[in-house]
């Protein structure tokens, strides 16, 4: 006779995360034993600049009932330190130890630490930075790149400052990734088919790059969303603490008390 | 020979007027130095000004700085021939890993507009070029940049590098990017912090005056 199933205790967790992650941290949270209640914010809040990035993460970590939740999961990296400064009140908060997304695409900040070396000027892809990369309505507006009048056309530059000027301010300014040289496709497993990956193809095709399709990894998305919050991977913001950045390649964030 | 118009130039980001007046001013055998510290180095303050008031935004920095250039280029022959010095000399660079220029291009545009020498390293600019420039140029200002917090552990590697190479001394180091901070510079031992291109010359004068 089969041994009787032991039911286990379920945390209740609270999940704000970038939607670049939606596909990764939606499969994580279908399989996780724990129930998880998220909400996704846009990847454009990265354009806004570290203040604006981390006044609006605050308002939705407050706004979330501590009444209901053990604790408040943040599917972010440093991110430029766009999540400097974020207070737990009355739940901890927990976020990977990752200065961005690709780390945790990756599924180590060590293995992004040693490919970022032996590949500058790579850019990543995965679903989420195909699907959910760009950035509309009133974000528009508000990134970093628009309020210093970086982010116009060809067209809007030349109207604006003559043909001469226009072109030289595209030149400039249009594209801020003319230093690449490589696209690399973290492929995650859970893609619906090839389409993603032969999207990150033929951009790289078009801009002459070479390109990389690497093995992704699950764990920290399935770790953070299963409660698995080894400190080593891990940081856990007691509540009366913020997060501040350590600027290292192991650590990466750190705590300290408010006030 | 009336030179106001140089000034404007500069400041509507006027490169094609701007390099006829300065030819006109070389070909009537006005003294470049004033030419450049009345004119042009006082209508880049401006650009300066109006930029940090927010009333000038990165393109009007990028033309004004274009056009200041080019008129440079033709006095520059002059300045050395009658033996002018420069403002100082800086070293500007994205430091090692980060590809983006930007910001970069913005502080070396900036410290031309200002009469710096300025030695562009480029990006991915590793600990030991910025050293090269300090024994090699005998820069006074070296200038880092960095866009990522990835890249930024980067910046305390050079400032050591310049102090094994024996030579922290004789350079002050200036940083910059989107994710720098005063506290940040503080914390490594950094002379200077430039929230922007125009802060960023603001610090330099005052580092090597």
């Amino acid at each position: 006779m089969a041994a009787p199933l032991v039911v286990r205790e379920s945390r209740q967790l609270a999940l704000i995360s970038c939607s670049v992650m939606f596909r990764e941290m939606a499969t994580v949270v279908a399989q996780s034993p724990n129930v998880i209640d998220f909400q996704f914010l846009p990847k454009g809040l990265h354009d806004l600049g570290c203040e604006q990035m981390s006044s609006r993460l605050q308002h939705c970590i407050d706004a979330i009932d501590s009444e209901k939740y053990e604790a408040i999961l943040l599917g972010y990296g440093l991110c430029n330190n766009g999540i400097a400064g974020l207070t737990a009140r009355q739940l901890p908060l927990v976020v990977p130890r990752a200065h961005d997304c690709i780390a945790l695409f990756m599924g180590s900040r060590h293995r992004y630490a040693q490919y970022f070396s032996d590949n500058p000027g790579t850019y990543f892809r995965t679903t989420g930075w195909i699907e959910r990369s760009g950035i509309d309505g009133e974000l528009s507006q508000l990134t970093v790149q628009h309020q210093t009048g970086m982010d116009q056309t060809l067209q809007e530059f030349i109207d604006k400052y003559g043909e001469d000027n226009g072109r030289f301010l595209f030149d400039q300014l249009g594209e801020h990734r003319r230093n690449y040289t490589k696209q690399a496709f973290i492929e995650m497993g859970i893609e619906p088919d090839g389409s993603h990956e032969q999207i990150a193809r033929d951009e790289a095709a078009d801009r002459d790059w070479e390109f990389e399709k690497i093995r992704g990894d699950m764990s920290i998305f399935r770790r953070l969303v299963d409660g698995d919050w080894d400190a080593a991977d891990f940081l856990v913001v007691p509540p009366g603490h913020r997060i501040s950045a350590s600027y290292d390649h192991e650590r990466i964030v750190d705590t300290e008390p408010v006030g | 020979m009336e030179l106001q118009p140089l000034y404007q130039a500069i400041l509507d980001g006027d490169q094609k007027e701007a390099v006829t007046i300065t030819q006109a001013a070389i070909d009537a055998g006005m003294d470049p130095d004033e030419v450049v510290k009345k004119y042009m180095i006082s209508a880049m303050d401006e650009v300066g000004r109006r930029f940090e008031n927010n009333e000038f935004f990165v393109p009007e920095l990028l033309i004004a700085a274009r056009a200041m250039k080019s008129s440079l280029g033709l006095l520059r022959p002059l300045l050395v021939e009658s033996g002018v010095q420069s403002a100082g000399s800086v070293a500007v660079g994205t430091v090692k890993g980060d590809l983006h220029d930007i910001g970069k291009n913005l502080v070396a545009a900036m410290m031309e507009g200002a009469g710096f020498d300025v030695f562009d390293l480029g990006v991915d600019v590793s600990a030991e070029q910025f050293v090269e420039a300090v024994t090699e140029q005998k820069v006074q200002v070296i200038c880092l940049s960095a866009l990522l917090t990835t890249t930024m552990a980067n910046m305390p590697a050079t400032i050591e590098a310049l102090t094994e190479a024996g030579v922290r001394d004789q350079v002050k180091v200036l940083i910059g990017g989107a994710p720098i901070t005063q506290k940040f510079a503080d914390d490594i031992g950094a002379d200077g912090y430039g929230d922007n291109a125009s802060a960023a010359v603001t610090q330099a004068r005052q580092l090597i005056a």
